[in-house]
């Protein structure tokens, strides 16, 4: 049996040449159904990514996202319908403000706008979503690896447990 | 129709920050940060947001009470009184003034502290009084009085914020000191280093340049290490040794035997290490030391208290602004309380109780005899096999739950002839008194409080006591009056009239000058502006004295049965014995029940999962608990907080004291856990 | 004089009985602390230094008082817009408040980093220019530099924290009934420092199209974490896309609650699959 660690770091950076980690809020009436659709004809995507369909992106709260990036997440995606194409007349819009300040405040405290994907595309778009995908993953992929648990990360000097 | 804003003192920690208790029909509805506090500035910690959450809490003690066969019965204050006296006056009379014994307390006002003092000594003509201070600052007291002629820190909290290092040494002041800790963040800002020195990495280490992890305990042999680099090499401060100090060449002489090589192996600290930081604090331009209960509550405790003072006058890093020694008080008013002389050697303002003309000037304006033979502390009296303590008067304090080894601390309780507690909540003590008196919190009476600066500030009125409890003032006067003494004060502020004309360094301290801000102490007479910087021209006791300090590891080493150091402290979101905490639900919210911290290390080789519920044993008791597996804590050491009752780590402590103060090894002892059942919501 | 102003204008709305009481700082012997003046002899005692938010203040006291009780109160413009977006947001009914505006100097207006340091009425004081950010050392420091380096130093002051939860209890906007900072699901009760995103950026968020700047959760923060500064970028961002101002115009909604048929998103990115990963330069300044 392993003890575990209550002060969770970030789930470490995947081993070499695995796909970073991508949460992916996708609406379950359009870009979700596109996700399916890229799945279905097997178009070549990147493995790391996880996909959970939501009713539409305008309910996707900011702070789901904070807390995927919180619990190790690299990558976030929300997905909604074309914008004026929204099956909630034009919640999408909601979804689109949001996340724009939301990209703003991960900008300003450095964790980075491009980690936060906000895209609209509709359900027989597979190839565009598994294009995105590709994209998005090596976008994230180049990017050094996040660490936002605000722990030290500085050895320890001198301790006397080193030296026993 | 609009609410009042009462401007008070926060009742927690000893830095004094400044409360705004709204209230509306006689009840605090509310409590805010005093944006124009000269402490605080308008910040508080979680505890001090939440000050106003237990001050009308259900349990609140309304009414005295009496144990008549094995229950408690409601009673009134007459009876109470007359229950008093004439028990405690009984003991006295049976078995002589020395077996009563009197515990004051750092949580109580000034002025309440005196007369506690005042009444224990003339009423019952016995010096055994005292107070939590033998639990934590004790060797401070005795240690920097002896070296530097005063026991108090010895510069102002706002010096941090423009000093250029700060070595701290066994405090975690940014869990347990947030507003003190916020000035050392703005000196760091401004390019100041920080080195810890503990052996956990605490919230304080994690936030600093340089952490130093010592065994625990060795203190001593890490600052021996650090002098005898400085006086090798010739870095100490030799103007200042000249002119300001005496002794160091009986220090010299022991320093020989501890070069950084040989402190090494004792403390486990890198030897380049002990030259890096000795050199750094030795070279900066003002440097500052903060030492809390890491360096005092051990058996060398006086001894460690020595060595900090020895590092610093030895670089001058004392007696100037931004420079000096600072001891954190850990309670609102502990400062206060060993002022007023709630200790059984010292009179108020620290004058021997063995000294004729101290004692014949109290006797004159007291009207009446005074005991010469100082009195017995806390400790010794409980640790004594055959204790002549037979009544107790306890003002406000819970030693069941924070004296070391609980299971002696009952015993010593329960054999005793009579024990009255005075208290605002039904505590884990109150339970094995024969009488319970229920006084008023901070916010429902009038009088000061001395923060760890030495600032003198006022506490306000802002609600009235719950039904028939009374503040402690009033308590202590009715019982004086009982016993035929003068005690007939108008207010609080003609108490601390009667402070004044007998305590030098209260001097000058009237209520209409503590208005706004207060008075830092000493402070002699009424023109005197307070003293924010000790010792600038000359030490109070004259020349600096290097005393050598001598090293004891601590009393219980780990060994085969018990194989771990167990550490005890405070958290960030409780205090102390958590009667007033556990009783603010913002604050249980936090942490409500008892954990105890172990390294993934000792975990693993013992199958123990975070959230395990865990037994905890040591040569005194054993504890239920639930364990947090965290790499914060070195392998081969648990830490326990102290603030639960239900779990209470006390039970554990070792109660081998340090000779000179008398303060109890909370910081180590031998400890053992062993995993109960598993995580019950994993 | 801006002094004498407002204490004229408090005597006035006592004697004429235009509200209830006055809520504004009082300064005697004993400091300053905030008062509700209900005598028009006791308005010696108001002062208007130091600068202390008064709107959340407010709150309590309308809160707690009948719905007759009509409240005049001394605003500076911080305290203004926070008490027009609490009116905004159903907290609170603007009816029973009367305010009495005064402009802040242009020095409070540096301290504070305040782009607006008047309330829309200015009944005392001078309108003083706002703050030029620009000439801010802060503001270089956690915004201006590279991403890797704003992220170090972010982190570095979130590791001070010590969940006081200063900065929502000083927070006039700030108005939930059950707080997410207080759910174990987001935060983890009795551990700090707490989660940099799941605290304080959730925070932010929470009050972010609200956020009048008055910098109290900056004030009431013991550690000197620049909780103001983490609020600009977002304020400029509903600024620059929606010409935005929390707190100015006590008619318009949020842009983040207001319908979305009527107020849709203008001037940000809104990127098809095909073009949404484009790199975009951010000013977080200005």
């Amino acid at each position: 049996m392993t003890a575990c660690v209550t002060e969770k770091t970030i789930a470490n950076r995947p081993q070499d040449g695995a796909d970073p980690k991508i949460l992916v809020f996708a609406c379950r009436w359009c870009s979700g159904i596109g996700a399916d659709e890229a799945g279905r004809q097997r178009l070549p995507m990147p493995a790391g990514f996880r996909c959970v369909p939501v009713e539409c992106a305008a309910g996707v709260d900011p702070d789901v996202i904070l807390k995927a990036f919180s619990a190790g997440a690299e990558g976030v995606a929300v997905l909604g319908c074309h914008l004026d194409g929204c099956r909630y007349n034009r919640a999408n819009h909601a979804a689109a403000k949001r996340m724009a300040l939301l990209t703003t405040l991960l900008e300003t405290v450095g964790i980075g706008a491009d980690r936060l994907l906000t895209s609209f595309g509709t359900a027989h778009e597979g190839h565009q979503f598994a294009a995105l995908m590709r994209r998005f993953s090596q976008r994230i992929a180049a990017l050094s690896a996040l660490t936002c648990r605000v722990t030290k990360t500085d050895p320890v000097l001198g301790g006397w447990g080193d030296d026993a | 129709m609009g609410p009042d804003f009462v401007k008070t003192i926060c009742p927690y920690c000893g830095t004094g920050c400044g409360l705004i208790l709204t209230v509306r029909d006689g009840r605090v509805v509310g409590c805010q940060p005093d944006r124009g506090h000269p402490v605080s500035k308008g910040t508080l910690c979680i505890k001090g947001w939440s000050a106003g959450e237990f001050i009308h809490h259900p349990d609140r003690l309304t009414t005295p009470l009496l144990k008549k066969g094995g229950r408690f019965v409601d009673i009134s204050w007459d009876e109470a009184i007359d229950v008093l006296v004439g028990r405690l006056g009984e003991v006295a009379e049976r078995h002589g003034a020395g077996a009563v014994g009197g515990l004051c307390s750092a949580r109580c006002t000034n002025e309440e502290n005196y007369l506690f003092q005042k009444l224990i000594r003339r009423g019952f003509g016995s010096n055994n009084v005292d107070h939590c201070a033998r639990l934590c600052h004790g060797p401070t007291v005795a240690a920097m009085g002896r070296a530097l002629g005063s026991g108090a820190m010895t510069n102002s909290l706002a010096d941090f914020a423009n000093t250029d290092f700060i070595l701290a040494v066994g405090s975690n002041a940014a869990e347990t000191f947030p507003v003190a800790m916020g000035e050392i963040y703005r000196a760091r800002e401004k390019g100041a280093r920080l080195v810890v020195i503990d052996p956990r990495t605490t919230e304080m280490a994690r936030n600093a340049d340089l952490h130093l992890t010592l065994r625990p305990g060795t203190d001593i042999p890490l600052f021996n290490g650090m002098m005898h680099h400085l006086l090798a090499n010739g870095l100490a401060d030799q103007t200042f040794i000249d002119q300001r100090t005496e002794g160091l060449a009986a220090l010299a002489a022991h320093l020989d035997d501890w070069a950084p090589e040989r402190a090494a192996t004792v403390c486990g600290v890198a030897p380049e290490l002990i030259r890096q930081v000795a050199e750094d604090y030795a070279r900066a331009p003002a440097a500052m030391i903060v030492f809390c209960m890491g360096i005092t509550q051990h058996v060398c405790g006086t001894a460690n208290v020595f060595a900090v003072c020895n590092l610093a006058l030895m670089c001058g890093q004392v007696g100037r602004p931004q420079a000096g020694i600072c001891p954190l008080r850990g309670q609102c008013n502990v400062q206060g309380a060993c002022d007023m002389g709630g200790l059984p050697n010292v009179l108020p303002g620290y004058q021997k109780v063995d000294d004729d003309r101290v004692r014949a000037r109290f006797e004159a304006q007291w009207g009446g005899s005074l005991p010469a033979e100082p009195g017995l502390t806390v400790t010794a009296a409980m640790a004594a096999a055959e204790s002549p303590i037979r009544a107790a008067y306890i003002m406000g304090e819970n030693p069941v739950m924070s004296d070391p080894d609980q299971r002696h601390t009952i015993e010593f309780l329960k054999r005793l002839d009579f024990l009255v507690v005075q208290d605002i909540f039904p505590t884990d003590t109150t339970r094995l008194a024969d009488l319970v008196l229920p006084a008023a919190c901070f916010a429902e009476k009038e009088g000061t409080f001395t923060n760890t600066e030495r600032r003198v500030q006022r506490l306000r009125k802002a609600v009235d006591p719950p039904g028939d409890a009374r503040d402690d003032l009033t308590i202590l006067c009715r019982v004086g009056q009982a016993l035929g003494l003068d005690f007939s004060y108008a207010d609080s502020a003609a108490v601390m009239d009667e402070i004044a004309s007998l305590t030098p360094s209260y001097g000058g301290i009237r209520y209409g000058r503590l208005n706004a801000g207060g008075l830092q102490w000493p402070c002699p007479d009424t023109n005197h502006p307070g003293t924010a910087v000790l010792h600038q021209e000359q030490f109070a006791r004259g020349r600096g004295l290097f005393v050598v300090p001598d090293y004891q590891p601590p009393r219980e080493m780990p060994d085969e049965r018990y194989p771990l150091v167990l550490i005890t402290g405070r958290m960030f979101c409780h205090y102390h014995t958590g009667t007033m905490t556990r009783r603010s639900p913002s604050l249980q919210r936090e942490v409500d029940r008892p954990f105890v911290e172990v390294n993934p290390q000792d975990a693993q080789g013992r199958g123990i999962c975070d959230g395990d519920r865990i037994r905890v044993e040591t040569r005194r008791g054993a504890i239920m608990t639930t364990a947090r597996v965290v790499p914060k804590v070195a392998a081969g050491t648990v830490f326990a907080a102290f603030h639960f009752n239900e779990a209470p780590a006390d039970a554990l402590t070792n109660n081998a004291l340090d000779p000179v103060s008398e303060v109890p090894e909370f910081k180590a002892c031998a400890a053992q856990i062993v995993r109960e059942a598993t995580c019950p919501n994993p | 004089m801006t002094l004498d102003t407002v204490r004229g204008m408090a005597r006035d709305i006592l004697e004429h009985q235009t509200a209830d009481g006055v809520l504004g700082l009082a300064g005697d012997e004993d400091g300053v602390a905030p008062r509700v003046f209900d005598k028009a002899d006791a308005l010696a005692a108001l002062v208007l230094e130091p600068k202390w938010v008064l709107a959340k203040i407010a709150l309590s006291v309308l809160v707690q008082t009948p719905e007759s009780y009509r409240l005049a109160v001394v605003c500076r413009g911080c305290d203004e817009r926070a008490l027009v977006e609490l009116g905004k947001r159903h907290r609170l009914d603007p009816g029973r408040l009367h305010m009495i505006g005064v402009a802040c100097s242009a020095a409070q207006a540096q301290r504070c980093l305040c782009r607006r340091p008047w309330p829309s009425r200015v009944d005392a004081g001078e309108k003083a220019a706002g703050a030029d950010l620009s000439r801010s050392d802060l503001v270089r420091q956690y915004l201006g530099g590279e991403r890797a380096v704003r992220l170090a130093k972010w982190q570095e002051v979130f590791s001070r924290c010590i969940k006081c939860y200063g900065c929502r209890n000083a927070c006039p906007v700030c108005h939930c009934e059950s707080c997410k900072l207080e759910d174990r699901v987001w935060t983890a009760p009795g551990e700090i420092a707490p989660d940099m995103l799941t605290f304080h950026l959730v925070r932010a968020m929470h009050v972010a199209d609200a956020c009048v700047a008055c910098g109290a959760c900056q004030e009431a923060c013991p550690v000197g974490i620049p909780l103001m500064l983490l609020q600009l970028p977002l304020r400029n961002a509903l600024q620059r896309s929606y010409q935005y101002d929390a707190g100015t115009e006590a008619e318009r909604l949020s842009p983040l609650l207001a319908n979305y048929i009527d107020a849709p998103a203008q001037e940000i990115a809104l990127p098809d699959w095909t073009d949404s990963i484009e790199e975009t330069s951010w000013d977080l300044i200005s």
